[in-house]
């Protein structure tokens, strides 16, 4: 017998519990020419913003150990752009979207998901209220992210389910002491669940030049070297949640996402992962069928918290 | 349309030292490959290094593919390593290569340093589309390092040199010999090297009149237009267009339209 994959975020379904991470997958178009997106429980698509944005200056990237620093900035083609033209691209395939989106007040997130909705553009909001490589928002070096303070993640969390009946994702940032409270703050708001981790923050400098390695100063880390910190988020939100956690960070293999779903996570997104192997979200996907049929576990959602402790 | 395969390795022999040259068996990549296209190359089983590297086709056979790489690092140390009968993963072919416009009377490839990596399978390119060999400028820090001449004189090309101290041909930089080989409107540069060398190189191009195209570098994660890493700035001033990347609008790009003011020198190498 086939194993049930099928997971639900809320209201939303997904066909496998396995998503990809905002800002490693483009839109979904860059990766169609290597296997069929539909195959993937949901697309989360890079950030958008109300207006187009040219994000930081370069250089914005810099590999180090088992991981990448990253300081985009938020570079995507603006709301408009992706009504346009990548939100038809996602349902010509039949793509369940995710649609990830970072504004700098309450109102813009609103009126991305309130556009968003109209448009039947997205099949749920993740708001990115934890991106730290913006820098006019005064955060790029200071220390407010809006998912570092957990009475500003309900306010958002609240604004957002006001406007909109779309599944709510809140996606959290790991730069914090507790990870329970803002996750707690999203699902008193009224959140459908959290997306965790976003990049923890990290720099490098070049000794020969004694400059930063990427022009922003700082950036985010990501890649294999945050997993095990993701996956003690995962199980430190969970045990505590009510509403479900997509955990992501690191997530190179099948084993590595059986790993986030034993911690607690009800789905994972593959990140950084995507760049060395184009097709790992979709080989993530068949391990996991694998997993499930060799050890005979009827259903995915048997996995979520059965860590043996 | 790029594909990931692992590929058997033909050879991995030293070219010069501290560089080499790999030729990998891609039948389906070969097929596809055009001149100024690059390939992401797998360096290791697991993560260190955990990105694949950017190595631009030096030539394109009928069934393989060969790269000409420095060993500046982990990722090119490793790939140096790999013997022949190995294989590799090779992402590819990506990007947007080399246009040869065959109505152009005037061909000039300028390289510098490991910047003539993709040149041969332009200079071939070139040849067969306008049934000429071009003109090809080659500088390096001496000597030693200078890399293709040879591989040029065999098709036919006219070439020049120039290294830093002037162990052969003329001392200083490639972009010296091109202004005396005065280009003209009727002249196409194709340039590929150090930034500071592009920059002269398209100032060049802007005061003679030439059309110019440059090959840049940048960090790359993806090499298919996903993370959005490897952008430069380009003279478009709108939000949306302003940042372009290297893996998929380049790494070919028109020299006019890259904003040179912008690029900060200071964090090249
Ligand atoms: C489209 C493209 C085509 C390329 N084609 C070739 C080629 O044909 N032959 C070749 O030898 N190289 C080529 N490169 C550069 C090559 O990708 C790098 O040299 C390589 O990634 C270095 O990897 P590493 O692990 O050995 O060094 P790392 O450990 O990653 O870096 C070693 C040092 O080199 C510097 N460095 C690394 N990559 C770059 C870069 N892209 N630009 C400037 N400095 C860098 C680092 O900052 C560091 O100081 C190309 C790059 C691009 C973007
Ligand atoms: C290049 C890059 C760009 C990213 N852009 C975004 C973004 O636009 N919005 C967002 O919410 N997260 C963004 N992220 C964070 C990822 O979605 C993810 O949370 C993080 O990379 C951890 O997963 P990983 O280790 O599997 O990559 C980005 C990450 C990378 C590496
Ligand atoms: S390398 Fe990822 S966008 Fe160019």
């Amino acid at each position: 017998m086939k194993p049930n994959l099928e997971v639900r975020i809320g209201a939303l379904r997904m066909k496998n519990p396995v998503t990809v991470a905002s800002g490693t997958f483009g839109y979904g178009q860059e990766y169609a020419r290597y296997f069929d997106i539909a195959a993937l429980g949901a697309v989360t698509i890079k950030s958008i913003t109300l207006k187009p944005r040219a994000g930081n200056a370069p250089p914005r990237l810099v590999e180090t150990p088992a991981g990448i620093l990253n300081a985009i900035g938020l570079q995507n083609v603006g709301l408009d752009a992706y009504l346009a033209e990548k939100a038809p691209f996602l349902r010509k395939h039949g793509a369940t979207i995710i649609a990830n989106i970072y504004g700098s007040q309450p109102d813009e997130y609103c009126e991305l998901a309130r556009r968003l909705e109209e448009a039947h553009a997205a099949d749920a909001i993740e708001a990115n209220l934890s991106c730290p490589n913006v820098h006019d928002a005064a955060t790029a070096r200071g220390p407010a992210l809006v998912a570092q303070i957990p009475e500003r993640v309900a306010e958002y969390s609240r604004a957002l389910r006001a406007a909109t009946k779309l599944p709510l994702l809140v996606k959290l940032t790991p730069n914090v002491a507790d990870i329970r409270e803002p996750a707690l703050a999203a699902q008193e708001a009224g959140a459908d669940g959290v997306s965790l981790i976003n990049t923890l923050m990290g720099m490098a400098i070049d000794p020969e030049t004694r400059r930063p390695r990427l022009a922003n100063v700082i950036g985010g880390l990501s890649g294999p070297a945050i997993r095990p910190v993701a996956l003690k988020m995962v199980w430190d939100a969970s045990r505590v949640l009510q509403i479900p956690v997509i955990g992501m960070g690191g997530i190179c293999t099948a084993p590595d996402a059986i790993q986030f779903l034993l911690a607690g996570a009800n789905a994972v997104a593959v990140g950084s992962m995507s760049f060395r192997q184009p097709d790992a979200a979709l080989q993530i996907v068949r391990g996991l069928a694998d997993y499930l049929e060799h050890h005979q576990i009827p259903d995915v959602n048997d996995l979520v918290g059965a860590i043996a402790t | 349309m790029p594909y990931v395969l692992d590929c058997e390795i033909a050879a991995n022999d030293e070219a010069a030292p501290a560089h080499r040259r790999m030729r990998v068996c891609a039948p389906q990549i070969a097929r596809e490959a055009q001149p100024g296209q690059f390939a992401m190359l797998q360096t290791a089983d697991g993560y260190a290094p955990f990105l694949r590297r950017p190595m631009s086709f030096e030539r394109v056979l009928p069934e393989a593919v060969a790269f000409l790489y420095k060993v500046e690092g982990e990722g090119t140390r490793l790939l140096a390593a790999m013997r022949p009968g190995q294989t590799i993963s090779v992402h590819g072919p990506l990007g947007k290569g080399f246009s040869i416009d065959s109505t152009i009377s005037r061909h000039i490839l300028v390289a510098g340093g490991i910047g003539v990596a993709p040149l041969p399978a332009l200079a071939d390119a070139v040849t067969r589309a306008c049934r000429r060999p071009p003109d090809v400028v080659i500088g390096a820090r001496t000597k030693r390092f200078l890399l293709c001449g040879d591989v040029f004189r065999s098709m036919g090309c006219e070439v020049y040199l120039a290294t830093d101290d002037g162990s052969v041909g003329e001392k200083g930089v490639a972009s010296h010999v091109l202004e005396r080989l005065a280009p003209n409107p009727d002249t196409q540069i194709y340039a590929c090297g150090p930034m500071p060398m592009m920059r002269a190189t398209a100032q060049i191009a802007a005061r003679s009149g030439a059309a110019c195209q440059v090959s840049l570098e940048a960090q790359m994660a993806c090499g298919d237009g996903a993370c959005l890493g490897c952008v430069v700035e380009s003279i478009f001033e709108n939000e949306g267009e302003k940042m372009v990347r290297v893996c998929t609008d380049g790494p070919v790009f028109d020299a006019q339209h890259i904003d040179w003011n912008a690029h900060n020198f200071a964090y090249d190498r």
